[in-house]
C-alpha cells in the first residue's frame, strides 16, 4: 500500500519540479495579460471603473499621436533591425577566424555599450548632442554646420534615435554571430578555397547562408526589442519635438502614468502584446521541431 | 604578424581596418564618460574638448556620494540584482530538470508556454502588472522589483539543454540505490550543471541591474531607487551641475564594464543559448 502511494507520488514528481516556475508565470504573466485585456475595455473615472466597450480602441485609432507612434515604431523597427543585421554580419564575418585576442577586443568594444545599458548610453548621447555644449555639436560646427540641434529638429531626431539605439544594441548580434561562425566546421572553407573562391565569395555563398537560423532568431528578437523602445525616447527626446519621435511604448507609459488614462494604456499594451506574440510564433515553431 | 597581414586578401584587409576603426569609435562615448567624470564642469564644457583631464578632480564623485544617496542606490541595485539572480537560478533549475528528466504529460504544450514567456516582453502588460503590485501592497519594496522578473522562462529554457545532456543512466543507477528525486536533483544533478548555473546567475544579475523602466515605476521614494533610476533622476531634475551628472552616469556604467571584463565567456555562452541550435 505504502509502496503504491510512493510509486504514484513519483509519477507526479515532474509536476512538483515545474510547479514553482508555473505559479510565478501564472501570477506575473498569465493573469496580468488577461487583466490587461479586461482593463482595455474599462476606463477609470475618479474612483469608479466604467465599462466602455471598445471605446479605448476607437479613441486610439482616431488619435493622431497614436498613429504617429505606430508609424515611428515601424520606422525604428525596420531601420534599426536592418542596420543591426547588416553591420553585425559585416563585423562577424570579418573577424570570426582571427586570433582569439583580437576577437576578444572586438567583442568587448562592440558589447560594452550593450552592457552599460541603454539608459547610460542615452544619458551620454544626450550630453554629447547638447545644442550648446555637446562635443558632437562642436564637431558639426567645425564641418560648417553651425548651431545645429539634432534632437530639436523633427527631421533629424528620428535618424539620431536610430543611430543611438543601433550603437547600444548591435553588440548582442555580433556576439551571437561570432559564436555561431566559430562553430562552422573547417571543411566548408577548405573545399571552397580549393575551388579558388575569394574570401568575399566564401562569406557570401557559404557563411551567410549557413548562419540563416541565427539571422532569423536575431531578426525576431530584435524586432521585439525595438517594439518596446522606451528609454532612448524618454531620456533623449521625451517623444518630441512636438511628438515627432513618440513611440508606442512611450505613449503607453505617458497614458498610464502621466495622462492617467489606464484603459487606453492597457489597450496599447494589448496591441503590442499581440504583435510580439505574432512575431515569436516562427521562433516557437523551430524550438518545438527540436523535440 | 606582419607576414599574416601581407598574406591577407584585399577585402579581408580593408574590412578588418574598417571594423577596427569602428570598434574604437564605439568605445569613444564610454571613454568620454569615464574621463569627464574627473573634470571640473567648466572643463567639460570647453571646446575643443580635452582628451584627458587637464585638472584632475574628485569633486564630482565626492558630491555624488556625499550629497546623494548613491551608496544606498548601489546597495539597492545589488540586493535586487543578486536576489533576482539567485531565486531565478533556483526556480529555473527545478523546472529545467523537471522538463528534461522527469515524465510530464503535456510536456510540449507546457514548454511552449515557457518559451512564449521569453518572447513576449513584460513591458506590454506593465499596466495590469502595476495594478497587481498595488493589490499586493508591494509598491516601493524589493519584492516588487524582484518577484515579477522571476516569471520569465529564460532560465528554464537555458538550463534545459544542460540537464538534457546528462546521461539517463546516472539517474537510473541512483534510483536503483533507492535515492528519491529530490536527493538526486540536489546531490547529483545540480553539481553537474554548475557552469550553466553560473552563467545564468550572471546573465540574470545584469538583466536585473539594467531593468530601468520597471524599477522606476516601483520605487516611490529616493532611498528605494536603484542606481540606474537614481542616476536618471540626476539627469532630469533641473540640475546645472554637469560634472555631477557625468559622474553619476560613470558610476552606473562601471560595475557592468567590470562584470563584462571578468566574465566575458559567460556572455558568449549565454548569448548563443537558443540561437545557434539548428
Amino acid at each position: 500500500m505504502i509502496e503504491n502511494i510512493k510509486k504514484k507520488a513519483e509519477g507526479y514528481s515532474g509536476y512538483m519540479f515545474i510547479a514553482p516556475q508555473f505559479i510565478l508565470m501564472l501570477f506575473f504573466i498569465i493573469i496580468p495579460v488577461i487583466k490587461g485585456f479586461q482593463m482595455s475595455f474599462y476606463e477609470k473615472y475618479g474612483r469608479s471603473q466604467v465599462f466602455v466597450g471598445i471605446e479605448n480602441y476607437k479613441f486610439l485609432l482616431n488619435d493622431p499621436i497614436f498613429r504617429k507612434s505606430i508609424y515611428n515604431t515601424i520606422f525604428f523597427i525596420v531601420a534599426i533591425v536592418f542596420l543591426t543585421i547588416v553591420f553585425a554580419l559585416f563585423v562577424s564575418t570579418t573577424v570570426f577566424d582571427k586570433t582569439s585576442k583580437y576577437l576578444s577586443f572586438i567583442r568587448t568594444s562592440y558589447y560594452l555599450p550593450v552592457m552599460v545599458s541603454m539608459l547610460v548610453m542615452s544619458v551620454i548621447w544626450k550630453m554629447l548632442l547638447n545644442p550648446s555644449s555637446g562635443v558632437v555639436t562642436w564637431l558639426l560646427g567645425l564641418m560648417g554646420f553651425e548651431g545645429v540641434n539634432l534632437l530639436g529638429n523633427p527631421s533629424t531626431v528620428m535618424p539620431v534615435v536610430v543611430f543611438v539605439t543601433f550603437v547600444g544594441n548591435v553588440g548582442q548580434a555580433i556576439l551571437i554571430y561570432i559564436a555561431t561562425m566559430i562553430g562552422i566546421p573547417q571543411d566548408y572553407f577548405e573545399a571552397a578555397e580549393l575551388d579558388g573562391a575569394t574570401r568575399f565569395q566564401r562569406i557570401r555563398h557559404i557563411i551567410i547562408p549557413l548562419v540563416r537560423t541565427t539571422t532569423i532568431y536575431l531578426v525576431i528578437t530584435n524586432v521585439i526589442a525595438v517594439l518596446k523602445i522606451f528609454v532612448v525616447i524618454q531620456q533623449l527626446t521625451g517623444g518630441g519635438p512636438n511628438n515627432a519621435s513618440v513611440t508606442m511604448m512611450y505613449y503607453l507609459y505617458q497614458n498610464a502614468f502621466v495622462y492617467n488614462r489606464g484603459g487606453v494604456a492597457a489597450a496599447i499594451g494589448v496591441m503590442m502584446f499581440i504583435i510580439a506574440l505574432g512575431f515569436s510564433i516562427p521562433q516557437m515553431r523551430t524550438y518545438l521541431k527540436e523535440d | 604578424m606582419i607576414k599574416r597581414i601581407k598574406n591577407m586578401e584585399p577585402y579581408d584587409l580593408v574590412s578588418n581596418i574598417v571594423v577596427l576603426i569602428a570598434a574604437i569609435l564605439f568605445l569613444l562615448p564610454l571613454f568620454w564618460l569615464l574621463t569627464n567624470a574627473f573634470k571640473y564642469s567648466t572643463e567639460i564644457y570647453r571646446t575643443p574638448p580635452t582628451i584627458i583631464p587637464e585638472r584632475f578632480t574628485l569633486s564630482n564623485m565626492q558630491e555624488l556620494f556625499n550629497d546623494q544617496p548613491t551608496f544606498r542606490w548601489i546597495f539597492n541595485s545589488f540586493i535586487v540584482s543578486s536576489g533576482t539572480a539567485a531565486l531565478s537560478v533556483l526556480f529555473s533549475s527545478l523546472a529545467a530538470y523537471g522538463f528534461a528528466k522527469l515524465p510530464i504529460k503535456g510536456r510540449n504544450v507546457l514548454f511552449v508556454i515557457v518559451i512564449s514567456s521569453i518572447m513576449v516582453p513584460k513591458e506590454t502588460f506593465i499596466v495590469p502588472l502595476f495594478e497587481i503590485i498595488i493589490d499586493l501592497d508591494w509598491i516601493n519594496t524589493y519584492s516588487s522589483m524582484i518577484v515579477p522578473n522571476l516569471a520569465t522562462g529564460f532560465g528554464t529554457f537555458m538550463l534545459f539543454s544542460f540537464f538534457a545532456a546528462i546521461p539517463d543512466s546516472i539517474r537510473e543507477s541512483a534510483k536503483m540505490d533507492g535515492a528519491g528525486e529530490w536527493l538526486i536533483f540536489r546531490k547529483l544533478m545540480l553539481p553537474l550543471v554548475k557552469p550553466g548555473l553560473g552563467a545564468l546567475f550572471i546573465l540574470n544579475f545584469v538583466t536585473a541591474w539594467n531593468d530601468y523602466l520597471w524599477q522606476l515605476l516601483m520605487a516611490r521614494s529616493k532611498d528605494m531607487q536603484t542606481l540606474n533610476v537614481g542616476v536618471a533622476g540626476l539627469q532630469q531634475s533641473i540640475n546645472p551641475n554637469l560634472g555631477l551628472r557625468v559622474a553619476g552616469a560613470a558610476i552606473a556604467a562601471l560595475p557592468m564594464i567590470v562584470i563584462f571584463l571578468m566574465f566575458q565567456k559567460y556572455f558568449v555562452a549565454g548569448a548563443t543559448e537558443g540561437a545557434v541550435k539548428e
